[in-house]
Order: structure tokens, then C-alpha cells, then sequence
């Protein structure tokens, strides 16, 4: 298993782990001409959830863009995003991963990734970018585990040299 | 437990939730294994993971797929976590992901083959059997 040197040093713990409380799940619908992340985002907000785990069921989508990892060549990080890769509709999301907390600068922020198939039928996947992702007629569906006493929030990650999200007592 | 010749039930509810990261060159399912047993955590389902890969090996219908990074996005995780009659847990997980060319593969994660890259963000919620 090949491992890579970081920028910064190591960190401990290796692996952490935060302790949150069952609540109840939502189950979030969308309706067409939103934007999926920044809806879900004003979604939750309205019923006062800024930290969660999101599974997205489902969406529809019009024209969105995505990004992928690639090799970072200014060697100030192991990894970056390339440049985005534009879709047009009618493109499916099959599928994806969604953590919801208070981003770098303090407002709401949903880290998502996910997979999707496009007008062709050609598979696509990667990092969604807030504000890039135009649902169509069909909205979307997302399955929402609220996160109490304990959840995720963006801290400087000296290790990595970028702003991640951090198991968090609340 | 009912198990009958074709099945097998098994009673229980969703309990605390496991709010995890994992750090750089930790493996993923190895990693998440470890996790567990560090906090007590016996049975779980994955609700959510977005993280990124150094490399990334998988199984898929019969064969091993290897990718390399690094970058490679994790777009879904899905799976379980079990422990065995020893207590030890044991992650099964399977899901997708992207590598720099926007290439998509499927499949079972292998166990130490799947370094995180840059993080994992993680959440588990513990299954507690009847």
C-alpha cells in the first residue's frame, strides 16, 4: 500500500472519533430549478439543521459541474481539484455522500461527492461545487441523519495544508 | 435471530452515531476496523462518507481492479461493520469512485490496499441486535 509524505506533520490521533446522539432522520424532497447543495443547505436551515450526514437518494439534473482529485504539481498539497467538468442535461445522479457543517468561514457548507450518469449514458463522478448543480423536473430526494452533541465543523488541518471538516463536540 | 433455509432475521435498532475521521495513509477498511474497536463500536451501518484515496483496489465480479491516484474521490460508500464471535469488527464495504481523468470503477474496497489521501469524513451508526 503505497502512502504519501504531507506537507505538514503528522497528526494524532490517526483516527477520530466523536460520539453523537440518535435523532430522528428527515427525509428531504427538492423541487426543480434549485440548486441541489445550496437547497438542501436552505432546506435544512429552515428547520434549524447545520450539521448532519446526507445520503442523496435522488436528483434530476439540468446542467451541473464536478470536479476530480489529480496530483498537486505547486507541492503545497498531496491532491488538488482539477477544473471542471461541465454537464448538460438530462443527467441522473445515481448516488451520494453528503456532510453538512460549518464551513471555513462559518456559513453552512455540504461537502458532497457523487455519481451520476449523463444524456449519453456515460458515468461521471466527483466533488460537487455549491452552486453548480441545476435540478430539473425531477427534483431530488435526500435522506438526512441530524447530528446532535456531536458532528462535523472546517478547521485548518495543519498535516494536509487545507480546511477540513473535524469530529467536533458540540 | 431467525434463520430459516433461505434466510436470516435478525431484531434490533439504529443507536448512537459515530461521527469519524480518518487521516492521511490510514486504509480505509483497516482503518475504520481499527476505529471501531478503539471506541467500542461492535455493529454498525455507513450513513455517509465523502474522502479521497491515494490509490484505490478493488473487487469486482471475479477480478481486482487497481487504480491510481492520487485524488481518487470516494463518490458513495456503503456497508457494514460486524464483529465477530472474537469481538473483533470487520468492515464490508463497497462503493464508487472517481480518478483524475473522471473515470468511475465500482466495488469491494479491499482491506489495506486503500489508503485516504487527503481525509475521510465518516459516519457510522451503531446496530444493536436484540
Amino acid at each position: 500500500m503505497r502512502t504519501l509524505v504531507q506537507p505538514g506533520a503528522p497528526l494524532q490521533p490517526r483516527r477520530l472519533l466523536e460520539w453523537a446522539a440518535p435523532t430522528p432522520d428527515l427525509r428531504v424532497t427538492l423541487a426543480a430549478g434549485q440548486d441541489l447543495l445550496l437547497g438542501l443547505v436552505a432546506a435544512l436551515a429552515a428547520r434549524s439543521v447545520s450539521h448532519a450526514a446526507v445520503q442523496v437518494l435522488s436528483a434530476d439534473i439540468a446542467r451541473m459541474a464536478y470536479l476530480t482529485g489529480q496530483p498537486d504539481r505547486s507541492g503545497e498539497r498531496v491532491a488538488t481539484y482539477g477544473a471542471p467538468t461541465w454537464l448538460e442535461g438530462p443527467v441522473t445522479l445515481l448516488g451520494g455522500n453528503g456532510i453538512l457543517g460549518p464551513g471555513p468561514d462559518g456559513d453552512t457548507l455540504l461537502h458532497c461527492h457523487a455519481v451520476m450518469v449523463d444524456a449519453a449514458g456515460r458515468l461521471h463522478g466527483g466533488h460537487l461545487p455549491p452552486g453548480d448543480c441545476l435540478l430539473a423536473a425531477g427534483g431530488a430526494a435526500a435522506l438526512v441523519t441530524p447530528l446532535r452533541e456531536a458532528a462535523f465543523a472546517a478547521a485548518f488541518d495543519s498535516e494536509t495544508n487545507y480546511p477540513l471538516f473535524q469530529p467536533r463536540r458540540l | 435471530m431467525t434463520t430459516t433455509e433461505s434466510a436470516s432475521l435478525e431484531d434490533g435498532r439504529l443507536g448512537r452515531i459515530a461521527v469519524i475521521r480518518l487521516r492521511p495513509n490510514e486504509d480505509l477498511v483497516g482503518g475504520i476496523e481499527a476505529a471501531c474497536r478503539e471506541h467500542g463500536l461492535r455493529h454498525a451501518v455507513v450513513r455517509s462518507a465523502v474522502g479521497s484515496l491515494v490509490d484505490a483496489v478493488l473487487e469486482a465480479g471475479g477480478q481486482t481492479v487497481s487504480v491510481s491516484g492520487p485524488g481518487i474521490e470516494i463518490l458513495t460508500l456503503g456497508g457494514e461493520v460486524r464483529s465477530d464471535a472474537d469481538g473483533l469488527p470487520l468492515a464490508e464495504l463497497r462503493g464508487t469512485i472517481a480518478d483524475s481523468a473522471a473515470q468511475v470503477y465500482g466495488g469491494r474496497f479491499r482491506r489495506d490496499e486503500n489508503p485516504i489521501c487527503i481525509t475521510l469524513e465518516l459516519v457510522l451508526q451503531e446496530w444493536l441486535p436484540a
